[in-house]
């Protein structure tokens, strides 16, 4: 008996909470915003060529992907194309879309795309060359497309032997991102070279008062401190290649692990060199990290007023010189390529959609056009970046944040930013592996990358 | 006497120690998903704020609503639990109580499934799920889960069913009682706190699987653990609202916990203080 009273005590507490949960009701928004079609239809090509189709794409969780899915109904209504999503987290999709390549079913239409696994799709032949879509005058209208638009360097760097393999979507430059009222308070201006940064870093150093002069991502990944680290290896002069033959140990090599190294245990919060990206712009919106370098679509989250303590407070300049007088960005971007396992009626709705996400009209659509909370700020194209409109949406995330970007986009972007080869995945993490060990100080920066060496050796053969 | 009050504030102070170490974290997870975004960085971490139910609201109503992917965990790991006792219990039984050449060797090599590292077979699993057109349904992922769970349900009842002392079973016959009859009336409810933990591991078990899951699920079938998974976004790591799904995750499986504890406790036991019936 004393059961039954307490499950109905419990049921009712339960239905109570769920109700209270349910207040206020959640107002579901709007998936079809600004449905005017015209823009599209603009373009000299039958949208309505593949109708029927279904596509399966994958994506990542990021708010950029879930605009996208938002105004999808308005390709589906162009098109007569059904799109499904698939949200899949970032090292997972890795994993899954080689899967599904292998196996040869296409399950995957497309999806959003690592730059630095297309060597590895082009050896297997598992993506189609998208050239050939673009020049087919009844699959393309070039002129509407504009492809040149698109950042140069990202469409580079997504091109194995001169064939575009993935159209970028969104990507995203490295910055410099700094507390403007602690660089004013001690009269400091922003980095110009790597030692600035060192010496910025140095002066604004207070963990007593817990803020930590700088921050740089840590934790051991082929997208994390091979992220940084990459950047500064080409800063200081690397070259991956040597003679075709991948050489990790040189001495630019030692040199940037060993300012790497020699920095993040000298400003950073211990903790950092187990950090990623999310992590320092948490502790950075806290109030506790004085500058880091990092992805410029951070801002967003340092500009999240519910969470952060630091907005009004951020500037951001390019990425610091290294001794070889280069700023390097990275190439990041998703692309998105056509599964080769496809028939040729879903690789051409595929193409369509690709086409219609790379649009300027779905890329303004989806970042300061966009009826949400989420403002993109990785959009693919020059032309955005100098649209006023675009820039009155972004400049709001800090002091020189469009000319910062716009200038990295241009000038720092660097194809050869990390070794583009097949065997990449393996290499990145041996890296990164090897970059970890060097700053958590089990193994000296010589000793590190001597070991990386022979372990990617016998992998390039 | 006041040794033995020392012994037992020793014994308290040990027990609270350890209780804390294992409550901690659920009870962090709680307090952080009653928090606004900015309470769950503060520092030092606050105890005192005020709670929203926002971060509930928005998993369970919002955009990203974790309420279908439940559904999926439920069917997942109820259609698992059911067949799996449905097969481990006859096939437990046979095992422990009937002279059947290689039984020995059948025990070894359920056990031995065990041993191969998942990562190892999760291609040919995917491959094979591909091939009969299985990927991305429920009859497939449980199909998976049952290739684990059987053996280690399986090995669990065995050791149930061999501390049952042969004389009842003997006793039974005597009365003219079938095999299956004896198993239905006398053994089952003799191993009803086997039965129960083991229902608890299996469910348990396919309820908080992330590695098959991630590779073999797709749009249609999405279990809790991977939909939780994407509130750790590209930007940014979701603090409350990962916290709230973590805690709305955890609830069937507390609540089946709850309900299963007399049976659990008495589980555990069996065997402990009986001789046992094994020859």
């Amino acid at each position: 008996m004393k059961f039954i009273t307490d499950r109905r005590r419990f049921l009712a507490g339960a239905a109570a909470g769920v109700g209270a949960l349910a207040l206020p009701a959640y107002v579901r928004r709007a998936s079809a915003q600004d449905a005017d079609l015209s823009p599209y239809e603009a373009a000299n090509i039958d949208w309505k060529q593949a109708t029927g189709q279904e596509i399966t794409v994958a994506v990542i969780p990021a708010a950029y992907f879930d605009n996208l899915a938002a105004i999808t109904p308005q390709f589906e209504a162009l098109t007569g194309i059904t799109v499904r999503y698939e949200k899949i987290p970032p090292a997972q999709i890795r994993q899954k879309c080689v899967l599904d390549f292998t196996s040869g079913t296409g399950t995957y239409a497309t999806h959003a795309a690592d730059p630095m696994y297309y060597n590895l799709y082009h050896s297997n032949g598992w993506v189609e060359a998208l050239d050939p879509f673009i020049e087919d005058t009844a699959k393309t209208d070039v002129e509407w497309l504009a492809l040149d638009d698109i950042v140069p360097a990202w469409r580079e760097a997504n091109s194995v032997d001169g064939a575009l393999l993935g159209l970028p979507y969104d990507g995203e430059v490295t910055l410099q991102v700094m507390r403007k009222d602690l660089y004013e308070a001690k009269g400091l201006k922003p980095a110009a070279t790597l030692d600035e940064f060192v010496s910025n870093a140095a002066a604004l150093h207070d963990p007593d008062n817990r803020v930590w002069g700088a921050a740089l991502r840590g934790v051991a990944g082929a997208g994390q401190n091979v992220y940084i680290y990459s950047s500064l290896f080409r800063a200081f002069g690397g070259e991956w290649f040597d003679n075709g033959e991948l050489v990790v140990n040189g001495p630019e090599a030692e040199a940037a692990l060993t300012w790497y190294v020699d920095t993040m245990k000298a400003y950073a919060p211990a903790a950092a060199q187990n950090w990623n990206w999310p992590d320092i712009a948490d502790a950075f919106s806290q109030g506790t990290i004085a500058t880091y370098v990092d992805a410029h679509s951070s801002a967003s989250v340092i500009n999240n007023p519910e969470k952060s303590t630091v907005v009004g407070k951020i500037a951001y300049e390019r990425w610091p010189e290294g001794p070889s007088g280069k700023r390097v960005s990275s190439i990041w971007n998703w692309g998105m390529p056509i599964n080769a396992a496809l028939s040729d009626e879903a690789k051409t709705a595929t193409w369509l959609f690709i086409q219609w996400a790379a649009s300027a009209e779905t890329q303004a659509r989806t970042s300061y056009r966009f009826d949400g909370p989420a403002k993109r700020s990785g959009v693919n194209r020059l032309s955005l970046w100098r649209d006023p409109e675009y820039v009155k949406t972004v400049s709001a995330f800090g002091d020189n944040f469009v000319e910062a970007t716009l200038a990295s986009l241009e000038n720092d972007t660097d194809v050869d930013w990390r070794p583009r080869a097949p065997q990449w995945p393996a290499i990145g993490d041996t890296l990164a592996t090897a970059i970890q060990s060097a700053l958590a100080g089990q193994a000296t920066v010589k000793d590190a990358l001597d070991n990386a060496q022979t372990r990617i050796a016998p992998m390039m053969r | 006497m006041k040794t033995k009050h020392l012994r037992a504030i020793g014994l308290l102070i040990v027990t609270g120690i350890f209780i804390l170490a294992w409550v901690f974290p659920i009870f962090w997870s709680v307090l952080n998903s009653l928090k606004n975004e900015q309470d769950v960085l503060a520092y030092p971490p606050k105890l005192f704020f005020e709670p929203t139910l926002a971060a509930y609201r928005s998993v369970l109503f919002g955009p990203q609503s974790i309420l279908p992917n439940l559904w999926s965990s439920f069917v997942i790991s109820a259609g698992t639990t059911i067949l799996t006792m449905a097969i481990a219990i006859p096939a437990a039984y046979a095992l422990a109580r009937l002279r059947v050449p290689g039984s020995r060797w059948a025990g070894f090599y359920v056990l031995a499934t065990q041993m191969l590292p998942p990562v190892g077979i999760i291609i040919p699993y995917f491959l094979i799920l591909r091939n009969i057109g299985w990927m991305d349904t429920y009859q497939g992922i449980i199909l998976i889960y049952l290739s684990f769970s059987l053996p280690f349900a399986i090995w669990l009842m065995v050791s149930y069913f061999e501390d049952i002392p042969f004389e009842m079973e003997e006793a039974a016959a005597v009365d003219g009682a079938s095999r299956l009859t004896t198993l239905r009336r006398i053994i089952l409810p003799q191993v009803q706190g086997g039965i129960a933990v083991t229902i608890v591991f299996v469910f348990l078990n396919a309820w908080n699987e992330f590695l098959f899951a991630v590779v073999l699920s797709g749009n249609t079938v999405r279990p809790v653990t991977i939909a939780m998974f994407n509130f750790v976004s590209v930007e940014q790591t979701l603090w409350t609202q990962l916290a709230a799904v973590s805690v709305i995750a955890m609830l069937p499986v507390v609540i089946l916990g709850i309900l299963a504890q007399k049976h659990i406790v008495k589980g555990l036991t069996v065997g402990a203080v009986k001789g046992g019936g094994r020859r």
